[in-house]
């Protein structure tokens, strides 16, 4: 036996802002047996999902998915916490079914995420001002508090932070 | 310009007929990981897992690296395995190892089919995947409180209602009914009497009550203990009143409200501002007048404006919202640890002693929210 791959996987996601109320995620994932593309539209400040479309390109599944009909069940949704379980309660859980959900989960998370790097450009490389810079973000956001091992009770980011 | 970009790149390989190996590799804006893991076949275990990191978010990223050992013995085909990757992968080690993780699971299993359908076609008769777990499989269905929960908390009961009025955690997660908490039903029973909590109200996840188990735990707890349910819509969660329906889907608000109308029920919009784990509202540039403009707020008849889960900040941006659209406001601490329970309540003027007085009371207005730990000083 030999190291020949048996099995590949590429899945990319990028997020764009065309104009201030608009920004649009997609997703083109591409892996031994799918190629699967999806673009969502999402409206700011509300983040509602205002459009979206995928096509399948390649697939193992003899589904005859109607994929636009099923897309659009998640159009008016807001990108939030507990999308992922709001998007798979809407859309559905065949095998396509549970791809594209992911795929729509991974476009929401790069939303997040684009925030997140615009937050984080801001943090200081000192140790003693990472702390107190970490210290103030769960202070605003409690939920962060424990959430990742960097950010638990034992981490020295979080000394002398009270449990929220 | 893009202002995001995530790629992930997954290999896999068979070492042998019982080994896949499977290699992770994150980059994005933010974050730089690799993985590494050994999942057996044909049940499709971890049976070893190595990560790193090549760029973090801060100094204490590495500290995850450890945790990530908590996945070996998961089966990728088990129920739950993605909910028990991210709650036990994604807080104790670190949430984009457990989306690393993940896409390397989902592509094995993938390979997995790749592997049975190439050996079907030689002949080989190789292992088959979907039923070497089916009778491993157990149903875990939400059932009522065990009765040894029921026998935990036999502390000195405090009557409710004062003088003050009825305090009562609108909000509340017990482990018996709803995954994401820890907090047996006993256990936070003995904590609210304990704080000076007159009641609380059981909303677990889409999951109802029986109305004799209610019943019968009250009295035998001697303490006021409500049903409600939290449901999850199109539009986010919502507090629910009033409603017997068992709803195993999600659902369209619009829809549920029509439902809950014909009940006499009533609907507590939940942490409708609930952020994100790092930004704020500000950066979204929402205001409160622009979110009076959300569908939501036309199918609900409060809004939920202390919550414990959500920022201090998210609680007064609800608070403002309810305030200019003239809905009521409720409290309630969302707990889903036995620590948490009484954090905020909502404080009723009458008297409550069942899920049909609560509903009356909450139609009446006569409530109000409020900071209950901080307001009394609250300490175990």
């Amino acid at each position: 036996m030999t190291d020949i791959l048996c099995f590949s996987r590429n899945n990319a996601t990028t997020v764009e802002q065309p104009d201030e109320q608009t920004m649009v995620s997609s997703c083109c994932l591409q892996d031994t047996l799918t190629d699967l593309r999806l673009v969502i539209h999402v409206k700011t400040p509300h983040l509602e999902i205002t459009n979206i479309a995928g096509e399948i390109r390649r697939s193992s599944e003899p589904e005859d998915l109607r994929i636009h009909e099923t897309l659009r069940k998640v159009i008016g949704v807001r990108v939030g916490p507990g999308i992922k379980k709001i998007i798979t309660g809407l859309m559905g859980t065949s095998a396509i079914e549970k791809k594209l959900v992911f795929m729509i989960g991974e476009c929401c998370n790069g939303i997040i995420l684009s925030f997140t790097k615009q937050v984080l450009l801001s943090a200081p490389e000192d140790k003693e001002k990472e702390r107190d810079y970490f210290a103030n973000m769960v202070k605003n956001s409690p939920r962060l508090y424990n959430s990742c091992a960097a950010l638990s009770p034992e981490s020295p980011l979080m000394d002398g932070i009270e449990p929220p | 310009m893009l202002t995001f970009s995530r790629n992930k790149l997954v290999s896999i390989y068979r070492k042998d007929d019982r080994i896949l190996l499977v290699r992770g590799i994150l980059e994005d804006d933010i974050y730089g990981m690799e993985m590494d893991i050994s999942i057996s076949m044909p049940d499709l275990e971890i049976v070893s897992i190595q990560g790193k990191w090549t760029r973090m978010e801060n100094s204490e990223c590495p500290r995850a690296v450890p945790f990530l050992q908590e996945a070996v013995g998961f089966r990728l085909l088990e129920d739950g395995f993605r909910q028990r990757v991210k709650k036990i992968v994604g807080r104790k080690s670190c949430r984009h190892f457990a989306n690393i993780l993940l896409e390397c699971c989902d592509a094995a299993e993938d390979a997995a089919e790749v592997i049975r359908a190439e050996g079907e076609k030689e002949g080989k008769g190789t292992f088959t995947l979907q039923n070497s777990l089916e009778e491993e499989k157990e149903a875990v269905i939400a059932t009522g409180p065990d009765k040894d929960d029921l026998d935990r908390s036999m502390a000195k009961p405090v009557k409710g209602g004062s003088a003050e009025g009825l305090v009562i955690d609108l909000h509340v997660h017990t482990s018996e009914a709803s995954p994401c908490s820890s907090a047996p039903l006993g256990d936070l029973v003995t904590k609210a009497r304990r704080i000076g909590l007159d009641g609380i109200c059981l909303t677990d996840h889409n999951h109802v009550w029986d109305p004799r188990t209610l019943a019968e735990l009250r009295e035998r707890h001697d303490f006021l203990i409500l049903g409600g349910n939290e449901i999850a819509t199109d539009q986010g969660d919502m507090l629910v009143f009033g409603f017997d329906e068992d709803i195993n889907e999600i659902m369209r608000l619009d829809k549920l409200k029509k439902k809950v109308l014909k009940t006499g029920g009533f609907i507590i919009a939940a942490h409708p501002f609930r952020g994100f784990l790092t930004f704020g509202i500000g950066q979204l540039g929402l205001t409160p007048e622009k979110a009076m403009e959300r569908p939501l707020f036309k199918h609900v008849d409060a809004v939920e404006v202390l919550n414990s889960k959500v920022s201090d900040k998210e609680n007064r941006f609800s608070s403002q919202v309810a305030e200019g659209l003239d809905l009521p406001g409720t409290g309630g601490s969302d707990a889903h640890e036995v620590e948490e329970v009484g954090v905020y309540a909502t404080r009723f003027s009458g008297v409550i002693t069942n899920e049909e007085e609560l509903v009356e009371a909450l139609k009446g207005g006569n409530y109000s929210p409020l900071a209950f730990r901080a307001e009394i000083g609250a300490k175990e």
